[in-house]
């Protein structure tokens, strides 16, 4: 468990899961990593070490997420501080370190007047693939990204959707150990967000590939990622595993019920716990304990079965949004 | 559906080496200069060129053969013609040493002088391609985050841009001196011109790396496709019309002029007026036509700027690296 900064009223109960018990050499390390453009510090003394995994990188935007990721990449030089990446210092093995690592930016990349499958085959001949391994390379990987024979189409005409297929394609087409990637879900429908996150996640759980996900967007995080990095203000705010971070939150669930919402409500207020009927129809019940058991003793009690029961459902935005109040608070 | 496994799949591979990933980037970029509507035609000029090059070589090397067809024909044309074809037939017999490379010279400075303005258009054409559509499209952020430096990306380019140079100006200049002294009667026409093919490659190498770089410097000027070509029409167009213009008031602002200070350098390398001396004293026929030129076209022949046009190219080098330093980086 890090937690660097002013953050340290966040500082969790020793749990199961915490970062020192996660498996493998540190894929990223930093030490008082900073940048600065002009008169605004965008990275403020960074020190991080950070586990293979999926790892979510979360902050509102102009946090610093993007800087910290194109510090790593040397996509901007360092203002001072140091770095490593997969064990090797950036700064002085940049060809070497990008041959095992994988990016895509926010914006869209494309070579205009490029097809997608040419886009991604010359991207992987510019991190050394031979020709005939990058071409079939870049059609596995675009069947793996889900496209079809769009593909021989002008990456110009694509959606965004595509776009983003694209982009994820041209940053594994070279089998990297490690992926960033900067607001992948950026601009997709419901079900294309789904599809990408659904992609990203594999990516660790069967493949192996550390996955670094930056956005600002709490539910892709929740959905695929272990550890949680949040950034504001350039500081690293929190760093720790999603595990950990919800069971600082435990004692606060969200009960669906098909009826008897007012019998629940005044059965909390006579136990003093706090209970609000959400617009979604859910219950939020706070009933101040780790385990549900007393909930679910309750709810027996009322002879309510659940319909569905959510333990620390906002655990990941509550402690975004206080991570982002400490940070906002005057030094 | 797919004919292969759409899981993501390892790859190990071997990588290849640096300058094979350079060379991919020279080559993609030649790929797409290419496909420039008309770019193709310019190319197959500058080739129908080299070949009216190589006849001409050809025809002078039948001048060394006093019964030859083309003496013959040469006389039918003309008796006096058929006099100075003697004449400079028996220069060619005495002296082929110098005959053959005093004419080479002089065939190769007006042949490469002719398709200078030609590969100039042609650079100016591909302009967009170089670096000003990686600015554009962002593409910029894939080259610095694959494993290639920015160095490596900035050698591809400038690849691209001399080998389009290659294409439409050294090549059909070599190959026409090739195909022409093979075609000579006496295979020491190789050995007694290689000092025009010698002066031919330190001309066009070093006006080709030059031209190079400043395509590089305008290409990164802007970000618009549109833009960077027009700077150097409008650069190339003004500084022609400058260059005359300032002989008579501020010499020194004739060097704003890269084609003026080309030909100044061309003057140099070849010699030329050293060659038409030489003409002229062995040829009387020679000597009568040059007395006709002036005494200044002489001295510019005889004693070009060469320092000041050193200077002028130099200092647009260095302020075309500087605008691709400042500008052609990921933002």
């Amino acid at each position: 468990m890090v937690v660097a900064g002013r953050s340290s009223c966040l500082t969790p109960a020793t749990l199961p899961g915490t970062l020192a018990e996660m498996s493998g050499a540190p894929v990223i390390e930093t030490q008082n990593l900073s940048k600065v453009f002009g008169p605004q510090r965008a990275l403020d003394g960074v020190s991080l070490t950070v586990s293979p995994g999926a790892i979510g990188l979360l902050g509102p935007n102009g946090a610093g997420k993007s800087t910290f990721m194109k510090c790593l990449l040397q996509l901007q030089p360092i203002t001072s501080g140091s770095a490593k990446l997969l064990g090797r210092e950036v700064g002085r093995e940049g060809r070497e370190i990008r041959k095992r690592v994988g990016y895509t930016p926010e914006q869209d990349c494309h070579i205009p007047g490029m097809a997608g499958c040419e886009y991604v085959t010359y991207c992987a001949q510019l991190c050394g693939l031979p020709f005939q391994a990058a071409r079939q390379r870049a059609h596995e990987m675009l069947d793996f990204v889900g496209m079809g024979q769009e593909r021989y189409r002008k990456a110009d005409t694509y959606s965004t959707g595509m776009k983003q297929r694209l982009k994820l394609a041209q940053a594994i087409v070279h089998d990297p150990e490690i992926v960033f990637l900067d607001e992948p879900t950026n601009g997709l429908d419901p079900k294309g967000q789904a599809q990408i996150l659904e992609l990203v996640q594999s990516l660790w759980k069967k493949y192996g590939i550390t996955v670094v996900l930056s956005s600002h967007l709490l539910h892709d995080v929740d959905r695929i990622c272990e550890q949680i990095i949040i950034i504001a203000r350039g500081r690293v705010l929190v760093h720790d595993t999603l595990e950990n971070l919800k069971s600082r939150k435990r004692g606060a669930a969200e009960v669906v019920v098909a009826t008897g919402h007012e019998t629940l409500q005044a059965a909390c207020r006579q136990r003093q716990w706090g209970c609000e009927l959400l617009p979604n129809g859910h219950m939020k019940v706070e009933h101040h304990s780790e385990s549900l058991n007393p909930l679910l003793g309750l709810l027996d009690e009322l002879k309510l079965p659940p319909l569905e029961l959510i333990p620390s459902p906002n655990a990941l935005e509550e402690t975004f949004v206080q991570a982002l109040e400490i940070s906002h608070a005057p030094a | 559906m797919p004919l292969h496994d759409t899981n993501y799949q390892h790859w190990d591979g071997t990588h290849l080496g640096l300058w094979q990933r350079r060379l991919t980037i020279a080559r993609n970029g030649l790929t797409a200069c290419l496909q420039i509507k008309g770019m193709r035609h310019i190319v197959v000029v500058c080739w129908i060129g080299g070949l009216a090059m190589t006849a001409t070589l050809f025809l002078v090397g039948q001048l060394l053969v006093a019964d030859s067809i083309v003496v013959q024909w040469v006389g039918n044309l003309n008796p006096q013609l058929q006099n100075f074809a003697h004449t400079f037939t028996t220069w060619l017999e005495q002296h082929p040493e110098v005959s053959v490379r005093t004419t080479q010279d002089v065939l190769f400075y007006y042949f490469g002088t002719l398709l200078l303005p030609i590969s100039i258009f042609a650079l100016g054409m591909v302009l967009p391609v170089l670096i000003t559509r990686d600015l554009a499209s962002n593409a910029i952020i894939i080259y610095a985050s694959k494993a290639v430096s920015r160095g490596d990306y900035l050698l591809g380019k400038f690849s691209t841009a001399f080998g389009l140079l290659v294409l439409t100006w050294l090549g059909p200049v070599c190959t026409a001196w090739f195909v022409g002294n093979l075609l000579a009667p006496d295979w020491r026409f190789f050995w007694h011109s290689r000092l025009a093919l010698f002066h031919t490659l330190l001309f066009g190498v070093s006006s080709m790396a030059i031209l190079s770089v400043l395509a590089l410097g305008v290409s990164a000027l802007s970000s618009k496709e549109k833009a960077t070509p027009a700077f150097w029409f409008m650069w190339w167009i003004i500084g022609g019309v400058i260059a005359p213009i300032a002989m008579q008031t501020k010499p020194w602002l004739r060097h704003v002029s890269f084609n003026y200070n080309l030909d100044q350098i061309a003057l140099k390398v070849f010699r030329l007026g050293d060659d038409l001396q030489i003409a002229k004293e062995n040829v009387p026929i020679f000597g009568s036509m040059l007395s006709n030129i002036r005494a200044e076209t002489m001295t510019a022949l005889n004693s070009p700027p060469f320092s000041g046009a050193m200077i002028g190219l130099l200092l647009m080098a260095v302020l075309a690296a500087i605008v691709v330093n400042k500008r052609a980086k990921p933002e």
